[in-house]
């Protein structure tokens, strides 16, 4: 039988999601039997096979222009798409920012911080341009399972990959696997 | 009461008329889950959290508000319900800020537990976004509307229990908002910080400052116990994480306070920064220095055994446990047969002893004398009775009192040598109650007797536990200036001993049994230190001679050991066994008593 191909990518977000996947520790031998891993921050590929996946995996927030072509790339290219983490499920920690607006919150990392001299935002064309507004990935793409949590433990990952590997459609996340912090 | 049957769930459940369906299947461990209720507070059904199916009504019923009826048919947890559930949580979640990870309630939030119950994997609305204030102004706690579910528990409590009125609401739907007065930051308003909104707040909208971020439920322990703060005695939470001192809580299940506490019970004790008396101290050629336990004892039973009873005097504060009081009368009084012994406080006389009524009287009452007493800044939770009473309809007639925080609910203002005229108003009422504090003069006092049998008496001890000093035979006043030897248990109490110490002869030799450092213990010749209220166990008797037991929530600080264990420690040294452990003396003090 051929291996159910997974791809993972990351948005604003800061890695704990991936760390906290990384965390299901041996049992990755056991799922990597079934499953191969394509493009991921882990794997250092870059970009969803064209031809596609089964299962794709976002962690982080849509916080700027960049984000939501990272997420409408890995919806256009994988069946069944999970948010993985607070960010990707709400906003997360990022989306404190909505609080204080962009400009506000750009103003003051790159000029009025203390300790910034002739300070200045970045503006190169080859960056993503920051969103007034941070969201979760299922405001911009259609989302097909949650996993909240800030990180969700490497339990509730390998439970979700393993109800999704039997087939069992939707996946229902009991409550020991839920967090929201 | 008329019994009314009915299913729930499709068990059969026995309820009383009047209950609600919430009452009923609490009563036959059928869970509904809840968010607005509070067992305290009277049910509105505002969140809807608690929604069920119940035959005959067309539309899901909040289960806190509906009452029984026979033959009902409840549903409690059905597909139609959770669903409806589910949707008014998304609606809560859909408003403020309820991003858990940098809550403080992150998990004790019972609306976050809700959340869980019913699976939220995500918000289905749009993250919101618009910014509440956080009013951090109040000195202990803070509220911060971007947590709030206007729930309006706080409201509530702050009517029903407190009966303060600081808190409302102001505007309709989304913008609703919880203020204090006309829309006051709560450290300008007519808040009283005794902080019981705290106890009832689901969510992280209302914290204590200082406890906050400091451990969650499971991470800390709670000891139940007596506040030490004033003679009410109500009921306390000690909250500790790691035998640290965390935060205070109302006990809901304590029968004098009924879970409202005051902020000289629930903050005022944790902010002390007083320093303490960490080790026994002797004056040794005339510098005190620090000394064993065995050393101090000695040096005090020395002193003691070799000196005239009549020379010998005790100072003592009611603040101290029954034990220790027993013990002080007994070693000093008893066996040592000085006669010279005093209180610190001053001490309320008992009036109307076949009229004796309670806290809970006064709530009820329909006119309510407040004579010579300042319970708003004395023992604040008593005037939160005295205003519940108003709040029923009592007509509140301050006697000798016009100047007290309570004159904003005061109908008549009266001085003492008009107490005839408040007796009239009282005489003619249904169910007077009389709240009286240490200045009544006994010509009040014999006015006052005339409702005797018909009012409720209530008399209000200055200090914490005067009824069992009083008990003790602690009351007969002393010279200070007949003595050679002055044993003063000051304990926690911040006393000015500045008018008394002036009148002790020079050359006195002075023992002081102290928890805090003062000009008391820099003069005195031995030092015994001594556990604070948190840490130490033994009985109270409160201001209506209800005796309750303290617990010890934490360790004592150095050396410092409690009130009665000094004693009885001083005892053995001095030849007298008056009891080793906590439970014999306990048991002595209260054969003495019958």
């Amino acid at each position: 039988m051929a291996k159910v191909t997974v791809a993972t990518d990351w948005l604003a977000a800061c890695a704990g999601c991936h760390m906290s996947f990384l965390d299901i520790d041996e049992r990755i031998v056991q799922l990597l039997e079934l499953v191969e891993f394509t493009s991921s921050p882990v794997t250092d590929l870059k970009h969803p096979p064209e031809e596609g996946v089964t299962v794709g995996i976002l962690t982080g927030a849509i916080s700027n222009t960049h984000n939501v072509e990272v997420a409408k790339r890995m919806r256009e290219r994988c069946k069944i798409l999970i948010a993985l983490g607070d960010c990707a499920t709400f906003g997360g920690i990022v989306a404190t920012r909505n609080l204080v607006r962009t400009q506000a919150a750009l103003r003051r990392a790159y000029i009025e911080s203390e300790s910034t001299v002739d300070g200045l935002i970045p503006n190169s064309p080859e960056l993503g341009v920051p969103l007034d507004h941070v969201s979760g990935v299922s405001d911009v793409v259609k989302v097909d399972l949650f996993i909240p949590g800030c990180p969700p433990s490497a339990d509730a990952i390998f439970f979700a990959l393993s109800e999704l590997l039997a087939g069992h459609v939707p996946v229902v996340l009991p409550a020991e696997h839920f967090r929201y912090d | 009461m008329a019994s009314i049957k009915l299913t729930i769930n499709e068990q059969k459940v026995t309820a009383r008329a009047g209950q609600t369906i919430l009452e009923a299947a609490q009563e036959a461990g059928i869970d509904i889950p809840t968010l607005c209720h509070h067992p305290a507070l009277k049910p509105i059904g505002a969140c809807r959290v608690c929604l069920v199916e119940v035959s005959g009504q067309r539309a899901l019923q909040p289960a806190c508000t509906f009452p029984v009826a026979e033959g009902l048919e409840v549903q409690t947890e059905s597909p139609k319900v959770v669903e409806a559930r589910k949707f008014v949580l998304e609606l809560i979640f859909s408003e403020r800020n309820h991003f858990c990870m940098y809550c403080e309630m992150s998990g004790d939030c019972e609306l976050q537990t809700l959340a869980y119950r019913y699976g939220l994997d995500h918000m289905i609305y749009p993250t919101y976004t618009e910014r509440f204030p956080v009013d951090g102004t109040p000195p202990y706690f803070l509220l911060d509307h971007n947590r709030c579910v206007l729930c309006r528990r706080c409201v509530r409590v702050c009517s029903e229990v407190v009966a303060h009125h600081t808190l409302d609401l102001r505007q309709r739907g989304s913008a609703t908002m919880v203020h204090a007065d006309m829309d006051l930051p709560l450290g300008a308003s007519s808040c009283i910080s005794c902080g019981t909104c705290l106890d009832v707040c689901p969510t992280g909208a209302l914290i204590d400052k200082r406890s906050a971020f400091m451990g969650r439920e499971v991470e800390t322990e709670i000891v139940k116990t007596i506040c030490s703060q004033c003679s009410l005695g109500c009921g306390i939470e000690v909250v500790t994480r790691a035998g640290n001192l965390l935060r205070i809580q109302g006990d809901w299940g304590a029968p004098v306070n009924g879970g409202a506490l005051c902020a000289m019970g629930r903050f005022e004790p944790l902010y002390d920064k007083r320093p303490r008396i960490l080790a026994p101290l002797v004056r040794d050629r005339g510098k005190q220095e620090e000394a064993g336990w065995d050393r101090a004892l000695q040096a005090a039973a020395d002193r003691i055994s070799g000196t005239d009873p009549d020379r010998l005097g005790v100072l003592a504060s009611t603040h101290a446990t029954n034990e220790a009081l027993y013990l002080l009368g007994k070693l000093f009084g008893r066996e040592l047969q000085t006669t010279r012994i005093g209180l610190l406080n001053a001490s309320t006389p008992l009036l109307a002893a076949g009229s004796q009524g309670s806290l809970a009287d006064v709530a009820e009452s329909d006119c309510i004398l407040v004579v010579s007493a300042d319970p708003a800044k004395e023992q604040p939770v008593a005037s939160f009775f005295v205003k519940r009473g108003v709040d029923g309809g009592a007509q509140l007639i301050l006697v000798d009192a016009e100047e007290t925080d309570l004159a904003p609910f005061a109908h008549v203002n009266v001085r003492a040598s008009n107490i005839d005229e408040a007796v009239d108003r009282a005489q003619r009422s249904e169910s007077p109650a009389v709240v009286y504090g240490a200045g009544v003069t006994d010509e009040v006092a014999n006015t006052l007797a005339k409702l005797n049998g018909k009012a409720a008496f209530v008399g209000l001890q200055p200090g914490v536990n005067t009824r069992a000093a009083m008990t003790n035979g602690l009351e007969n006043g002393l010279d200070p200036s007949c003595v050679e030897v002055l044993y003063v248990l000051v304990g926690e109490e911040d006393w000015d001993s500045d008018e008394t110490m002036k009148q002790v002869r020079e050359g006195t030799f002075l023992i002081v049994q102290a928890s805090y450092a003062s000009p008391l213990t820099e003069r005195a010749d031995v030092v015994l230190p001594m556990a604070v209220w948190s840490e130490r166990s033994g009985t109270l008797t409160n201001t209506e001679g209800l005796v309750q037991e303290a617990h010890k929530a934490t360790e004592p600080s150095g050396e410092a050991r409690p009130d009665w264990e000094i004693l009885s420690l001083l005892g053995e040294k001095l030849g007298k066994r008056l009891g080793g452990s906590l439970g014999e003396i306990a048991e002595r003090a209260s054969h003495q008593h019958h």
